[in-house]
């Protein structure tokens, strides 16, 4: 019939002027509304009935994805028309699977809840993933919270950092190496900026400093630089931002981390006892001065009791033949471990006496 | 304190320093508990003659409560285990003396403790007190004056003769007014929960409180009970001694400045005192000095452990302090401490240590900053130990830090040197920021002062001692894994890897190690009723209270094994030791003993000095995690 025919036209004519003006008007990622659509004015008379049959054939070509909004109301999103053509290609089945991972964006989607929502058959669903990966469509994805979970994603999106774990995972396995070269250079760095370094230059200081030898926090070794704390409400301390520019700048990591990332770090080296927070977390401090990090990051490589005097002071039952006794629940006087019978005080003795 | 190693461990003290008629009677009452006489006779089967002998000495030392009933007049006895273990802390109570007040205070407190309690009049008559007796062991007996001291010593002979019972009364005065001495008072000799049943019944006896039903007398009861508890318990000596605030004879930090070093004399070993008692009246007390009015002679004095132990923490505080901040701020750190001493009576309101968490916070008494600032030594650098506020400033044209741009920095040219008080504020607000918060800054009527928050310093102690062990025993990763549950409470497994960010091997070999030991848990969560594994959710935790507890119990454990080692290794060379200890021989090691004989001597008192000091650092432990 003529004149369905010239509707049937003038629906595809006005879906593609629907679309285009879509395309122009609003930004890729715009949630339209039945108003919004209403509003460009290329519906004539705001008729419902056309509209809803232009926005069904542009679904229909895959230039529109059907959503519920809002209040269960219908809206559209538009899909780019390079992307339409892939979809085009697709079988329904494929197409059923491609939007589901669509949905879910950069956090992936595991096999099992492809299945649950598609309602697919597993060796259906198992060609269509093959299908779609092999279009390099959609790609598998690691996910470090289930490492044992399939998960698929757009092959074009960037896994989120719940996928990954952060930066400081490497294929969803945790990066120990680079995690302690970027603890090491941020140690460093904020040691730097939290002790005053006294000018080497400056002769009468040392004079003035012997009264207080003995310390910590100074040094009165000739060559050793001296370093002094800086007083109480300091200013200058680094802050998250300064220390992520650092990071980023230092040229130890290949990708930029993020602040996020940066201050999980900074709090994890808080836990080491490295680094101070003050301000709520605003600004970091470092416990030992540049010098103490310096010989200590030198050290680590070695033997471990080279570490001994790194640790926290000992105390008395780490000290003790008891502190380390393996079978200390079982001795008792009298008992087949005992006091008397101990073999690990006589060594113990002879080690502290040196006889 | 009623466990099986300390009950052990305090066995094993009264035995060591009293020998075995004490350790008879007191192991006895520890199984035992409270015993009437006759059933004590039965269950220790002493003679009458040893038993009465021995509860009268005991007693004296306060190592036994008695008790006798209104109701059957029965007395009864029952052991007393703190005064048991205080024993093993006496060592380093006389140091701490010694350091504050001087020799021959320590010698004082020594005698004192060895006598348990001691009248004043009798104190006066012993002959070690006396500033010119000869020592029997060669020994020259130090005479220092009490005030002004710490040069003399070793010379027994210069002319302090006349002045020799100011010397007793005044150190006297002087440990008195620091509260390290207390009045012995009737109530201290029974068992505090005697004396609060018998407040209570006395209370409950009185005509208006008669009257009273319900809630309210519940409460009057217990407030009264509380009241009359403290008066009758009360001995406390500081009142009328302190001027000023500050106890008699509290040295300034800047008198004695380096004179330590000349102290260093070996204690005098108060075990040759025994036979003291024979040797009364020897010395009849003299004519008192003119201007020092003399204590009491009726006065009968103790040791007060629980102000000792208050300033045992303190110098536990200083050494956190040390640990992190350079010397002069130690310094000023130890004057704000020893301030704060002085109106501390003891470590804390309540028996028990809080639970983690439910403990609110404690401020010591608030120091002027003024008065902290008089304290500390004026020669003392204070200057030279902190940064400038600015670092990009031109620095130092003279050597002279730039510090005038800090808070006050309105005037420059008149600031040029901050004011001393300004320093001192300076360095306090150093310590007042993490990780310890030493300090906290209080306005008290616009006035600045400065306190230490005791509960939280107290905890950071213990956390600290605890982290420790676990770092000698799992190494640092295990650390982190700890602080990190600590601060967080309870999390999964992959909530703790995120934060602590190392990789899930390691994490959970330590985890699954440190559970072994006992220093993590693991709490299941079933998401269904079904508590499938696969549907249960599990949550790491750590509980420091149950740690700490854990690891007091072990280190009692630890402090009786190297006692008992000890002996052991005594009876391993019995034969050898008794010869030592020949009244001839003893003195005389040179002349009767060969070559190989003296230097077996010498491996012995090192091994000896070793376990008694390992003893002692574990003693340190206990006073954190029990006494603090």
């Amino acid at each position: 019939m003529a004149s369905a025919g010239s509707s049937g036209r003038s629906v595809t004519e006005l879906a593609a002027q629907l679309y285009d003006a879509c395309i122009n008007k609003f930004p890729s990622d715009h949630l339209f509304y039945q108003q919004d659509l209403l509003g460009l004015d290329i519906v004539p008379k705001n008729e419902l009935a056309l509209l809803l049959q232009c926005t069904q054939s542009l679904v229909d070509q895959k230039l529109f994805r059907l959503l519920q909004g809002k209040n269960d109301r219908l809206a559209w999103k538009i899909i780019s028309r390079e992307d339409a053509e892939k979809l085009q290609n697709l079988s329904p089945d494929e197409s059923l699977v491609y939007n589901v991972i669509h949905s879910t964006g950069r956090s992936g989607i595991w096999v099992r809840a492809i299945g649950n929502r598609t309602n697919l058959h597993k060796s259906i669903l198992d060609r269509c993933l093959k299908s779609l990966e092999g279009k390099n469509y959609i790609k598998s994805v690691h996910n470090v919270k289930f490492p044992s979970r399939k998960m698929y994603m757009l092959a074009g999106l960037a896994p989120s950092e719940d996928v990954t774990g952060g930066a400081w995972f490497t294929d969803g396995v945790l990066d120990e190496n680079f995690i302690n070269s970027v603890a090491g250079f941020i140690e460093y760095t904020v040691s730097r900026k939290s002790w005053y370094e006294v000018p080497v230059s400056d002769g009468h200081r040392n004079k003035r400093m012997k009264t207080a030898d003995g310390g910590l926090a100074v040094k009165q070794e000739g060559a050793q630089r001296e370093y002094l704390p800086f007083p109480a409400g300091y200013q200058g301390y680094p802050t998250v931002p300064m220390l992520t520019g650092a990071v980023n700048e230092s040229g130890i990591t290949p990708v930029r981390l993020g602040e996020e990332s940066i201050t999980q770090l900074l709090e994890m080296l808080c836990y080491d006892n490295k680094l101070v927070a003050l301000n709520n977390g605003e600004v970091y401090k470092s416990v030992k001065n540049p010098e103490q990090v310096k010989s200590q990051q030198a050290r680590k490589p070695r033997s471990d009791d080279a570490g001994i005097d790194d640790r926290l002071v000992r105390n008395g039952m780490t000290e003790a033949p008891c502190g380390h006794c393996p079978v200390f629940k079982l001795c008792a006087p009298g008992g087949a471990v005992s006091p008397e019978s101990c073999e690990y005080f006589d060594p113990w003795l002879e080690k502290a006496l040196g006889f | 304190m009623i466990s099986q190693y300390a009950a052990e461990l305090c066995a094993l003290l009264v035995e060591d320093n009293f020998g075995e008629l004490f350790a008879r009677i007191f192991s006895t009452l520890q199984r035992y508990d409270r015993l009437s006489f006759p059933r004590l006779k039965f269950y220790s089967r002493l003679s009458d003659r040893q038993l009465r002998h021995g509860l009268a000495a005991m007693i004296q030392h306060h190592l036994v409560y008695h008790y006798t009933s209104l109701d059957d007049g029965a007395t009864y006895y029952e052991p007393n285990l703190q005064a048991a273990y205080y024993l093993v802390r006496s060592g380093k109570i006389l140091e701490l003396i010694q350091d504050r007040l001087g020799k021959y205070a320590a010698t004082l407190m020594s005698t004192i403790m060895f006598l348990g309690h001691a009248q004043v009049s009798y104190l006066e008559t012993l002959p070690e007190l006396q500033p010119e007796f000869p020592k029997a062991n060669g020994v020259k007996g130090e005479s220092e004056t009490g005030e002004s001291e710490d040069q003399a010593n070793g010379h027994g002979d210069d002319g302090h003769t006349f002045e020799q019972p100011a010397l007793l009364h005044p150190t006297l005065k002087a440990l008195a007014s620091h509260g390290y001495l207390i009045r012995v008072r009737d109530a201290q000799f029974q068992s505090y929960a005697d004396n609060a049943l018998d407040a209570e019944r006395a209370l409950k006896s009185r005509p208006d409180v008669k009257q009273l039903k319900g809630k309210k007398l519940d409460e009057t009861v217990l407030d009264g009970t509380l009241a009359l508890l403290k008066e009758k318990l009360d001995g406390d000596l500081t009142r009328g001694l302190m001027f000023n605030g500050l106890p008699r004879g509290a040295k300034r930090r800047h008198a004695n400045g380096s004179a330590d070093a000349p102290n260093k004399k070996a204690r005098v070993d108060y075990d040759d005192d025994e036979d003291e008692d024979e040797d009364e009246d020897e010395w009849s007390d003299d004519d008192m000095g003119g201007d020092t009015s003399p204590m009491e002679s009726g006065l009968v004095v103790r040791v007060n452990y629980e102000k000792l132990d208050v300033a045992l923490r303190n110098r536990r505080f200083l050494d956190l302090a040390e640990l992190n901040s350079s010397p002069a701020t130690a310094q000023v750190y130890d004057c704000l401490l020893r301030r704060i001493e002085y109106q501390t009576k003891q470590c804390r309101d309540s028996a028990e240590i809080p639970r983690e968490g439910e403990e609110g916070e404690q401020y010591s008494a608030a120091i002027a900053l003024s008065a902290v600032t008089d304290e500390v030594d004026p020669l003392l650098d204070l200057a030279g130990s902190i940064g400038p506020m600015e670092v990009s400033q031109p620095v130092n044209r003279r050597g002279k830090r730039p510090l005038e741009d800090g808070v006050n920095g309105t005037d420059h040219e008149a600031s040029e040197k901050p004011s001393r008080i300004y320093e001192v504020d300076q360095h306090l607000s150093l310590l007042s920021q993490p990780p310890y918060n030493l300090t906290s800054k209080r306005m008290l009527s616009g006035l600045i002062t400065w306190t230490v928050e005791f509960r939280h310093l107290a905890r950071k102690l213990r956390h600290l001692e605890l982290e420790r062990v676990i770092e000698a025993r799992y190494g640092d990763v295990a650390l982190r894994v700890i602080r990190v549950l600590h601060a967080k409470g309870k999390l999964d497994e992959k909530r703790l890897q995120e934060i602590s960010l190392l990789p899930f091997k390691d994490l959970r070999q330590v985890l699954a190690s440190m559970q072994a030991g006992g220093f993590v848990d693991l709490q299941e969560v079933p998401r269904d009723a079904q508590r499938q594994p696969s549907r249960t959710i599990y949550l790491w935790f750590y509980d420091p209270d149950r740690i700490r507890s854990s690891m007091l119990e072990d280190t009692y454990k630890a402090m009786s094994r190297c006692l008992q080692r000890q002996r052991f290794e005594r009876n391993r060379l019995k034969e050898f030791l008794e010869k030592t200890e020949r009244s001839d021989v003893k003195g005389n090691e040179e002349r009767y003993l060969s070559q190989a004989e003296l230097t077996l001597l010498e491996q012995w008192k090192a091994k000896e000095a070793l376990l008694l000091g390992e003893v002692a650092r574990l003693d340190d432990m206990v006073a954190v995690m029990r006494d603090y």
